[in-house]
């Protein structure tokens, strides 16, 4: 996948490291140019000086609606207009940003861009959110029978109760929407951009997945 | 939103008397009101994607815009939603900006 | 009018001073205490805080506020400040400054602004228009990007010359707003013919530059 990082500093040269090193065509940018020492000699991805909302910039950094955007620069505001220019002058879908302050998280959890904390940030987290599937489990019982998945509700869950993907061995524990985390009623229909915590099996998991991302009926 | 604060687990309907109706809002006070979309307008503003959800009770309409944004997943006409805002006087109504909305059966 | 200001750099100071002046409620707001302290302004309030922040926000009034004016030195701040302002306090009127033309664009609806301020912009604009006859030069909008300020030095070869300002033939979506002429400035009646050199200063309200240029400027180019 093509992927863009904007900000080249501990998290973004280390996630950069990360996904170039299992194949994907990795992009940086950061204002700084000697930021992107942290990449080190044997980084063969691209390197682009500038302003990551700049819309010259991400063009020169080839953007494009199938791209995957990290905003992981040191700076709240600058990341959301960086997530926001993306999405909405570039039609990019997987975009997240990384965001210090959780009150200003929540507010733009509403402009539906999904953002990560950085105190429980984990380079896993930013991978949940452009690699839903692949991400490890957050935790696993001693015998490895049953984990707690991490997952991103996009459209096509959205609208769909949770009762509908609540079987003997797989429960939704946790649900975080607009900065609130709770153990959700079965009854509350899921929404695009809800972060939850899912108990299940390994087979569960993976009905699961391919349930909350089927197209079904109206749901577009 | 505290989801429990409005559904019960073993009542999967919301109480209608919980929430305003939209006729009695005050501009600028924060609030939340439940209704039924009844009409959702794709509108570039600038060249950028707006979302416009016309949502109605029994008293009255209001609009929620979303800026940035071609759709909502699950958020279609006929939909019941509660959205929480603060709402804005506007030449056609009642405004809420990016609000935090919840979907409901 | 209650207005709140956030940045207390010179350019917000001098706001704060000129506003609290002609008797609106001013409230400043900066992160910075030392900023804050140099503040020493009869009837202005101030506020310490992040104005990024909708807690600061909030103290600072914005809950009745009438205007909010984003004028740091910074776009990132500028323009999340004024979403905050539209989106959690719903405040008629936002104004925001443009440091860096190159994020001009961003400047609007989009962002919660209704006004956006660039001086880069500004000065351009007041250069062009002290050195150019015979074009059209744009001086700035209003209402959202729905009404442009401009104004056109009459050159000789005008179309306009000598004809009265109800014959001209503009579009129904243009207001002459002044005629300025040998240092003076004169109210647009209907029946001032006008002379080559006056500068005519319009508002247009709706996609009819085109037009203009033709009736003050003529068939060739600008």
């Amino acid at each position: 996948m093509h992927m863009i990082i904007v900000g080249c500093g501990r998290v973004g040269s280390t996630i950069a490291r990360e996904l170039q090193s299992q194949g994907h065509e990795i992009v940086v940018i950061d204002r700084n140019k000697d930021a992107f020492r942290r990449l080190g000699e044997d980084f063969i991805g691209r390197k682009v000086a500038g302003i990551g909302f700049d819309r010259a910039v991400l063009e020169e950094a080839g953007i494009t609606p199938d791209s995957a955007v990290m905003a992981v620069t040191s700076g709240d505001n600058s990341n959301i207009m960086i997530a926001r220019v993306a999405r909405e002058m570039f039609g990019v879908q997987r975009v997240a940003a990384r965001i210090y302050d959780p009150k200003r998280a929540a507010i733009y959890q509403r402009l539906g861009i999904a953002t990560v904390a950085t105190v429980a940030w984990t380079s896993n987290q930013i991978l949940n959110i452009v690699f839903p599937q692949q991400s490890s489990p957050t935790w696993t019982n001693p015998t490895s029978s049953h984990f707690i998945y991490e997952r991103h509700i996009h459209a096509s869950g959205a609208g769909r109760a949770i009762d509908e993907f609540t079987t003997e061995e797989c429960r939704v524990v946790l649900l975080g929407r607009n900065g609130v985390t709770q153990i959700p009623p079965t009854t509350v229909l899921l929404q695009d951009g809800d972060v939850l915590h899912v108990l299940a099996t390994s087979a569960a998991i993976a009905m699961f997945d391919h349930a909350v991302t089927a197209h079904q009926g109206s749901h577009s | 939103m505290n989801i429990f604060r409005r559904q019960r687990s073993d009542s999967p309907v919301v109480e209608e008397s919980v929430y305003p109706l939209i006729a009695s809002l005050t501009p600028r006070s924060k609030t939340a009101i439940r209704g039924r979309v009844v009409r959702i307008v794709r509108q570039p503003t600038q060249g950028l994607p707006t979302l416009l959800v016309r949502i109605e009770d029994a008293s009255g309409a209001a609009t929620a815009v979303w800026l940035g944004r071609r759709s909502i997943g699950g958020l279609d006409l006929g939909r019941t939603v509660v959205i929480e805002g603060v709402p804005m006087t506007s030449a056609t109504g009642l405004r809420f900006l990016n609000p935090a909305y919840t979907l409901l059966p | 009018m209650k207005i709140i200001i956030a940045g207390a750099g010179s350019v917000g100071r001098y706001m704060a001073e000129q506003l609290s002046s002609t008797g609106n409620e001013v409230t400043l707001i900066d992160s910075d205490a030392n900023a804050i302290s140099r503040v020493n302004i009869a009837g202005v309030t101030v506020t310490l805080g992040d104005a990024c922040e909708v807690d600061t926000l909030s103290k600072a009034g914005s809950s009745n506020a009438d205007v909010v004016a984003a004028v740091t030195g910074d776009d990132e701040d500028n323009l999340v400040i004024s979403l905050l302002a539209k989106q959690e306090f719903a405040v008629p009127r936002v104004v925001a400054r443009v440091n860096n033309p190159n994020n001009e664009w961003m400047f609007n609806e989009m962002w919660g602004v209704d006004v956006a301020v660039s001086t880069p912009h500004l000065l351009t604009a007041m250069v062009e228009e002290a050195v150019s006859i015979g074009s059209l030069v744009r001086i700035m909008k209003f209402e959202h990007g729905k009404a442009q300020l401009a104004e056109v030095t009459l050159a000789a070869g005008s179309p306009a010359i000598g004809t009265r300002i109800a014959d001209l033939g503009l579009p129904r979506e243009t207001t002459v707003v002044a005629i300025m002429r040998d240092g003076h400035v004169l109210s647009p009646q209907a029946d001032i013919p006008l002379h080559q050199g006056d500068e005519v200063v319009v508002l247009l309200t709706g996609d009819v530059e085109q037009d203009v240029r033709r009736v003050l400027i003529g068939n060739s180019a600008s």
